[in-house]
């Protein structure tokens, strides 16, 4: 995973900077994300790790799937990718531009998990208090997980602030 | 000690109470791969050097590689429970172990965690296990001298409090014997032994707790283990666990004694660990720090002033020094000391004993080889006495040396000459001393004065340990004053030197040998 991100970052720079260039991040965004959801489907996994599909074959192929979601720098893109063999790490160059994009438009993405579904006030308050915590404007998604009793744990990046009673429940574990 | 049902839920009662729900901030990673006690982590972008990281179930790994999206970590303990994708919390704490005077008289791991079920250790001082060594102002030069009661080493090379001296030799030429019976021998003088035990067998470490404590030289000891079947880092550990307890006594204005047996392994298990962390291999395929590992560890053996004491108890100690004596176990193959590791440490140290198994099989025993081994500093701290009969003897078993090759021709040879070779030979024979036997500063005295009187010479060769064990009982029994009054004053007045003279004399009447 490690190694798969370390290889994926030259090439999300590079696509970040021409997106910043020609102001498109979000087209480039959606197109990542699409080239990304492609790679992850099993049956084109198989076909990109088969060594008797050509490269030509496998150019057409992911064109023909992508068609109209990609401009000419976006065709050029795909070609790149397959002339070098690296196809595979579309999910991770997709993830990394919406890093280095979050980072360029000065938000961060935190992610908070609930024991029980959040109301608008409270994400609201969430993403005040938050946005205190960390300098930077928040994009919360939420997710309920029953197994934290009660509480929540937020997530941004590799930070993570656990307010959940399973977590307070290990502490306490621990003490004891 | 018996518990009954109520307390225990008491104690869990108070503990809940007390128990502070706070919301808990850290950073996290995931695993990515696990391979020979190294795990890789993703993620985990604050980790800093050193620090510990906390896995499930209460396991500990310590950050030793940091990449730009992993981090390499090597696991102190178990690890076979951890699996792919497991989560690895940052605890911003660098490796600690627990420190105090309850640690005399046991049995520890790397970490501190008592392994001689003698229960928990009541203590809650801890301290980090890596520490910068004390600065160049908190110094004092050397002094006082550790007695390790072993008359070849007091008198030729001595030891000063706050000196690194290096022990180095091959397997079975008695370094262990020369460091167990430093510790035995600093039974009652107040200096704290710290024995650090790395790679070795458990059989061999329970062996030597048994022998110290026959001897009655455990209950000032701390023994700290990281035998063979434990994991690299925790080998790796070790020294600096062991260190760090030692420190605690430094720097309260004690003094103590470390072992580390031996930094050969040591530096072994440094080696697999950066191997399998995939950082390049230097000469002997040793990684480029190792040099660093050993000297940052012997640095931190030292003495430090009475103002750095005052300072570091905040005023509690006024007016003593303290200090902890460094003796490294370096084990070297087939008698080289030119490989990498023994001469890194013969380099850092300030001297060394060099052990050689000829001389161990021929019965020299301990099997030191006065013509190498030395000791930059513990002159300076030698005892009056020792120190004026000493330099006689290092001198006799150097002319011994430069004329030993033409020992066998004995009839052909001058007066003069043969007469050195007959000295040199019954000085050899006066430096054997058995195993647990370690002398007072007195009974050297006796013995030395005797050989440089000459008393010896008249004397078979055969016949001089002999001699030596009777005058040693005659002393003992007849002169306990003199003895007592050297023990004290370390002196080598003319009052003394009379004394032992005429002592030696009126024994010899007797001819009781």
């Amino acid at each position: 995973m490690s190694e798969l991100s370390t290889l994926a970052r030259p090439y999300a720079e590079a696509v970040f900077k021409i997106a910043v260039e020609s102001k498109s991040t979000s087209d480039w965004s959606e197109t990542l994300e699409f080239l990304s959801a492609v790679m992850q489907d099993k049956e084109m996994t198989a076909i990109v790790a088969n060594p008797k599909v050509s490269q030509e074959q496998l150019t057409t192929l992911i064109l023909d799937i992508c068609q109209e979601q990609l401009n000419e720098q976006g065709v050029n893109f795909v070609k790149l990718l397959v002339q070098n063999d690296r196809l595979i790490l579309a999910p991770q160059i997709s993830e990394l531009f919406e890093a280095y994009k979050a980072e360029h438009e000065g938000y961060i993405d935190v992610e908070i998990t609930s024991a029980f579904a959040l109301t608008k006030d409270e994400q609201k308050k969430f993403a005040t208090t938050l946005k205190k915590q960390l300098g930077k404007d928040v994009l919360i998604t939420t997710s309920i997980d029953n197994a934290l009793i009660g509480g929540f744990i937020a997530k941004a990046g590799d930070k993570v602030i656990d307010g959940s009673v399973k977590g307070q429940l290990q502490q306490l574990a621990k003490k004891l | 000690m018996q518990l009954n049902p109520s307390e225990i839920s008491d104690l869990i009662k108070k503990k809940i109470e007390n128990f502070d729900v706070s919301v808990e901030a850290h950073t996290e990673g995931t695993v990515v791969s696990i391979t020979d006690g190294i795990i890789t982590v993703h993620g985990l972008s604050e980790a800093m050097q050193g620090e510990m990281l906390e896995f499930p179930d209460n396991t500990f790994g310590m950050a030793l590689n940091l990449e730009r999206d992993s981090v390499g970590v090597v696991m102190l303990g178990a690890y076979q429970h951890i699996t792919e994708g497991d989560t690895v919390k940052c605890t911003g704490k660098i490796l600690e172990v627990p420190v105090g005077e309850a640690l005399l008289g046991r049995v520890v791991d790397s970490l501190g965690n008592p392994i001689d079920g003698k229960g928990a250790i009541a203590t809650t001082e801890t301290a980090p296990v890596e520490k910068i060594a004390p600065g160049v102002i908190a110094r004092q030069s050397v002094d006082q001298p550790v007695q390790l009661g072993l008359k070849s080493i007091d008198s030729m090379i001595p030891v000063g409090r706050g000196q690194r001296e290096l022990i180095i030799g091959d397997r079975q030429t008695g370094k262990t014997a020369i460091a167990v019976d430093a510790i035995i021998n600093q039974k009652n003088t107040g200096v704290k032994c710290i024995y650090v035990a790395i790679g070795q067998k458990r059989s061999s470490i329970a062996n030597l707790v048994r022998k110290l404590e026959e001897h009655d030289a455990l209950a000032h000891t701390i023994i700290v283990v990281a035998s063979a079947s434990e994991s690299a880092a925790l080998q790796f550990i070790a020294p600096y666990s062991g260190c760090s307890m030692g420190e605690f006594f430094r720097d309260k204005g004690e003094d103590a004694l470390i072992i580390y047996d031996d930094l050969t392994k040591q530096a072994w298990a440094y080696r697999q660990m950066s191997l399998l962390l995939r950082r390049p291999p230097g000469r002997e395929a040793y990684p480029g720090d190792v040099f660093y590992i050993h000297s940052r560890l012997l640095e931190r053996a030292s003495r430090i002033n009475v103002a750095e004491v005052e300072k570091l108890t905040k005023g509690k100690v006024k007016g003593k020094t303290g200090s902890l004596t460094a003796l490294p176990i370096i084990e070297t193959q087939g008698g080289d000391v030119s490989a990498f590791v023994p001469t890194n440490v013969i380099s850092i140290t300030d001297g060394q004993i060099f052990l050689e198994s000829d001389l161990f099989n021929s019965g020299i025993r301990p099997a030191v080889n006065a013509g190498l081994s030395v000791s930059r500093v513990g002159g300076a701290a030698q005892t009056k006495i020792i120190k004026k009969l000493g330099g006689g003897i290092r001198l006799d078993l150097a002319q011994y040396r430069e004329l030993a090759a033409f020992a066998q021709f004995a009839s052909d040879l001058d007066e003069s000459t043969r007469k050195q070779i007959e000295r040199g030979q019954r000085v050899t024979e006066l430096m054997k001393q058995d195993q647990y036997s370690p002398m007072s500063v007195a009974e050297m005295g006796v013995s030395l004065h005797a050989a440089n009187a000459g008393f010896l010479d008249d004397l078979d060769v055969a016949k001089v340990r002999d001699f030596e064990a009777a005058l040693q009982s005659y002393m003992k029994s007849e002169e306990a004053d003199l003895m007592q009054k050297i023990n004290d004053t370390g002196d080598y007045s003319d009052e003394i030197k009379k004394g032992i003279q005429s002592a030696i004399e009126t024994f010899i009447k007797t001819s009781s040998w």
